[in-house]
């Protein structure tokens, strides 16, 4: 019983690591990053570390999801194609010259 | 090309890491170098040693207390050196947050977080203080006061939370969780005891362990009231813009 909510957890914790990484719209991954900092906090509880989960709950869930955002809303939302996250610098020369 | 080379390399790393967790003892195994050495003697002595309720108070304030000392300064500074490259508010120049447009948050959030946020500064303030005997401590109230700051902040406005949380209090008390922590242990020494002991001059051995207390707490409430501020400089100095005043940097 306790096992298989520590599978759906872990389950739940690779799926929102992979959703955050991929995603384009940076402001969801941020949201679904909170959302596996949530999930992890359970999972330190889970291992009896409860110091951690609340670190880990507040600084991961809390404090840090909004210091993203506010570096989204400085900079801009969606990743663009190709990889090249710069606004103000343009594109990667280096990166053209190799394509 | 490039692309199969990083995937190759990043395999490789995986499947090393993988064998390593396979090799690492099993959680609450009796037999690992964690519960062979130290572990009894956390638990039997260390509210009578420490004068914390809680072991991983007494663990982390107080018989790893250096290392803990040294991680505080070494978080700190880190935070300041991203203030540093941020920069400070200066006297006599107007600042704009990127929310202040003139349609307000609506009712719905604002009637939450005005009652959420008294719950969660109560909720901080007891993971302070109540650190020494349950879970939790100074940083993670700290950590709490600021994510409430910040909810403050997300309902309420940038500007508010500025004026709520002015800069002055936020400098004075920003440095607190390294002074605080450096303060007691220098107090140790005093009287020819030892650094970080929790231990004051000229006071009677009876006394010795409501005091230890005393100085662990003081020592959770300056991480605390340090972490909280320092955090909310943080979103300050990334959140705001300047439009005029003072004279181009």
């Amino acid at each position: 019983m306790s096992d298989a909510l520590s599978l759906v957890l872990l389950a739940l914790l690779v799926v929102t690591a992979l959703a955050a990484t991929f995603s384009r719209d940076l402001l969801a991954a941020v949201i679904v990053f909170s959302g596996y900092s949530l999930v992890m906090a359970l999972l330190w509880q889970r291992l009896q570390a409860p110091d951690l989960a609340l670190t880990e709950a507040a600084v991961g869930a809390g404090v840090t999801t909004v210091l993203f955002v506010t570096a989204i809303f400085k900079t801009q939302r969606m990743e663009e194609e190709g990889g090249d996250r710069h606004r103000r610098g343009g594109a990667n020369e280096k990166e053209s010259v190799e394509k | 090309m490039k692309k199969v080379v990083s995937l190759c390399f990043i395999g490789a790393l995986g499947v090393l890491l993988l064998m390593l967790v396979s090799s690492m003892p099993r959680m609450g195994d009796p037999g690992s170098p964690t519960n062979r050495r130290v572990v009894d003697r956390y638990l039997e002595k260390a509210e009578e040693e420490t004068g914390t309720e809680n072991v991983i108070t007494g663990v982390i304030l107080n018989y790893r207390g250096y290392d803990t000392m040294g991680e505080v300064t070494v978080i700190f500074t880190g935070l300041a050196a991203v203030l540093a490259v941020l920069g400070r508010e200066k006297r006599g120049r107007v600042y704009a947050y990127p929310d202040r447009s003139p349609v307000r948050s609506s009712i719905i959030v604002r009637s939450a977080a005005g009652f959420l946020l008294p719950f969660i500064a109560l909720f901080s303030l007891y993971t302070v203080l109540h650190g020494e005997i349950s879970p939790g401590g100074g940083f993670q109230g700290g950590a709490v006061m600021a994510a409430g700051m910040f909810l403050f902040a997300a309902a309420f406005g940038l500007w508010k939370a500025g004026r709520t949380v002015p800069p002055r209090l936020r400098f004075a008390v920003e440095g607190a969780a390294p002074i605080t922590f450096f303060l007691v242990g220098v107090a140790g020494l005093l009287g020819g005891g030892e650094f970080l002991a929790y231990m004051l001059p000229r006071v009677s051995a009876g006394l010795q362990p409501a005091l230890r207390t005393w100085l662990t707490l003081l020592v959770e409430g300056g991480i605390g009231a340090g972490g909280a501020m320092i955090f909310i400089s943080v979103l300050m100095a990334l959140a705001r813009e300047e439009v005029g005043g003072g004279q181009a940097a």
